[in-house]
């Protein structure tokens, strides 16, 4: 599976570059973007489909086990005395091999799960988008050295390259967020890049240019508007690789650290169990299944609808 | 690194105009320009390749010197004197400036001495190359179900464009790519380790034991490599085919009456299997090089898991040798792709991705 949120289409650049040929942008230097109606007509066509609100529902649930679970009553450490003990009224999803409840520490589990993703996807999308802007707009050997760096750190497969920064950086949440951060760089910045250079061409650019804009102001109030669905498209793509590469990386028993009830980690700990135990082990996984699948399908829609 | 810009080509038919405004060379004078370029790419390629990997080793190498801990200190014990620990750290090549080690190191892994493992205490190279010979076996079982189902799902998806079985096979094929890896071998282990009892839970491959045993045992893991990468795949095949079926050249054959056996061999199915045999070289590489969670999970000895081990204990040398080995076989899969990709498509084009 490609980690690396790599996979935008060139579909939605033509749209975006199809509408704003016709934006006098010396008055309106925001371009499309600037319509008032639009963002709510889309809200709107995204309310209509059906995978976008069940996933939306699924990652809202989430966000409040994340921030809530204490107030619930839970409690992911205690040692209910029966270890290993079958779904049951008292444990809904049973215990683990420590007597703890596996309901208790999967609703836990999504703070961690959620603690590193979305501050990690949205540095990746920072990061990677001011990188392909400048590259797109300056060209020449900025370009040329950002696009070849990319290549070297793109030779190795992700998870590798990962597992390398996790054991010299350590993987603390601080730490992991800016790994994340910059191992997604290269793929976005790639992708801004492609959208950036189609957009070059156009008159609004040029005119910008002639009027004596600086180059930053062109980049920050011609371009990165006009990129603004591929950025957005981009950022939700790599906010479900970001959840899915904590999560491996704890799996993996490189990220989070015992007792945590990181829903990796959980897998990591109790897959020994899985011939007398399975439902220590399946429940976590369904759990990071359902929050990675849902933040992913959230992105689809919105690519289809922008 | 330039990458041959086929990926998102239309599969142009022989002759025919291949955007560029100009029409296709054809006949002797197109073939000695073809071989020129094709001997100017490889050439090219073995330029970059080299400079690529030497960029890859040294960035490789200062992450791994940032790995926290003693190694010295570790393999000696608390009762080694300081001058004790020294002189091994000079046998093991860890004393001096991080430039005099680094030259230390990639003179000895092109030497052929990669250093000695600092958790299993033997030389680090027959440990590599061991894992990833069976990275490589359990790649190579996965490619074999991987290939047939995902050209059969494309195809039909093609041949089905826009009906209810093709939508259906997309949405499917969709969802089950965005499950994590370790969610779909979990699952399988519930269902057919656990529950059926049809395959063990362990993978290890005994190479001592009984082929077949080993087969049996290797075939869940495969599985979720294979499913993993069966959506990008049937896509890829899916728009191969779809573009090949809308193509003149097509039509042309179906009207002059060509059985449609012939049709798909000879027409469809070499312009779809273009782009899907390079982006199968792409993922060749990170196959052959181990996969770190499925390897884990069914406790099977590849590459991917030893980095996993390397990386939880701090094995700096079988870390920095296991990374290194992995770049170069994913070089040397994207060269491999290339030279098939060449072999194949006798009008491909040498440009590079951007321009």
């Amino acid at each position: 599976m490609d980690s690396l949120p790599s996979s935008a289409g060139t579909a939605e650049l033509g749209a975006a570059g199809a509408r704003e040929e016709l934006v006098p942008t010396a008055l309106a230097p925001t371009g499309p973007a600037a319509a008032p109606g639009a963002a709510r007509r889309r809200l709107r066509a995204l309310l209509r489909r059906p995978t976008f609100v069940v996933s939306a529902v699924i990652v809202a649930c989430w966000v409040v086990a994340a921030l809530g679970w204490h107030l619930f009553g839970l409690d992911p450490y205690g040692n209910s005395g029966q270890a290993l003990a079958a779904p049951s009224w008292s444990h809904p999803f049973g215990t683990d091999n420590l007597g703890r409840s596996v309901f208790a520490r999967t609703l836990a589990g999504s703070d961690t799960a959620l603690a590193v993703g979305p501050a990690g996807a949205v540095l990746a999308t920072v990061l990677g988008s001011a990188l392909g802007v400048i590259a797109g707009y300056f060209r020449g050997w900025v370009d040329t050295a950002l696009m070849r760096l990319f290549d070297v750190l793109v030779v190795l497969p992700p998870l590798i390259f990962l597992i390398v920064i996790v054991s010299a950086f350590g993987a603390s949440v601080p730490a992991l967020i800016i790994i994340i951060g910059v191992v997604f760089a290269p793929g976005i910045a790639r992708i801004i890049r492609a959208a950036v250079l189609a957009e070059m061409g156009k008159k609004y650019v040029t005119s910008a240019r002639l009027q004596g804009e600086s180059a930053l102001r062109v980049m920050a109030t011609e371009l990165v508007p006009n990129v603004r669905p591929t950025i957005i498209i981009q950022a939700t793509l790599s906010l479900s690789s970001a959840i899915l590469m904590t999560a491996t990386l704890s799996f993996l028993g490189l990220g989070q650290q015992p007792p945590s009830p990181d829903w990796g980690l959980a897998i990591n700990q109790n897959i020994a169990y899985i011939e007398a135990a399975w439902w220590t082990v399946i429940f976590p996984a369904l759990a990071v299944a359902s929050l990675v699948v849902a933040v992913q399908l959230i992105a689809d829609n919105i690519k289809e609808t922008w | 690194m330039t990458v041959i810009s086929r990926g998102d080509d239309p599969p142009y038919p022989p002759g025919v105009s291949r955007g560029n405004g100009l029409p296709a060379p054809r006949g002797f004078g197109a073939l000695s320009e073809r071989r020129g370029r094709i001997l100017a790419l490889l050439g090219r390629r073995l330029v970059q390749i080299p400079l690529v990997l030497l960029a890859v080793s040294i960035l490789t190498f200062w992450l791994i010197q940032l790995v926290p801990g003693d190694p010295g200190r570790n393999a000696l014990g608390q009762y080694a004197t300081v001058a004790q620990v020294h002189a091994w750290d000079v046998q093991n090549g860890l004393a001096g400036s991080v430039v005099t080690r680094y030259l230390h190191w990639i003179g000895g892994f092109f030497s052929g001495d990669w250093g000695t493992s600092f958790t299993y205490l033997v030389p680090s190279r027959p440990i590599i190359l061991g894992h990833l010979a069976n990275s490589a076996f359990l790649a190579l079982y996965a490619f074999v179900l991987l290939v047939p189902v995902s050209v059969i799902l494309g195809s039909v998806q093609a041949y089905q464009e826009g009906r209810r079985t093709d939508r259906a096979i997309t949405i499917s094929l969709m969802t089950l790519s965005s499950v994590p890896e370790f969610v779909i071998g979990v699952l399988l282990l519930v269902v057919f380790a656990v529950g059926l009892k049809a395959f063990p839970v362990q993978s290890g491959a005994d190479a001592t034991g009984d082929f077949g045993q080993r087969i049996q045992a290797m075939t869940l893991p495969a599985v979720v490599l294979a499913v993993s990468y069966l959506a990008v795949l049937a896509r890829m095949v899916r728009t191969g085919t779809a573009g090949a079926i809308t193509a003149p050249f097509h039509r042309t054959a179906v009207l002059k009456g060509l059985p449609p056996g012939v049709i798909v061999r000879r027409h469809v199915a070499r312009n779809a299997l273009i782009p899907t045999l390079q982006l199968l070289g792409i993922y060749l590489g990170g196959l052959l090089g181990g996969s770190a969670v499925v390897e884990t999970l069914f406790n099977y000895p590849g590459l991917g898991a030893l980095m996993v081990v390397a990386a939880e204990r701090k094995d700096a040398v079988l870390l920095t040798d296991g990374v290194m080995v992995t770049g170069v076989i994913a070089l040397l899969a994207l060269l491999l792709t290339d030279v098939c990709l060449i072999l194949m498509d006798p009008r491909i084009r040498f440009e590079s991705r951007e321009s």
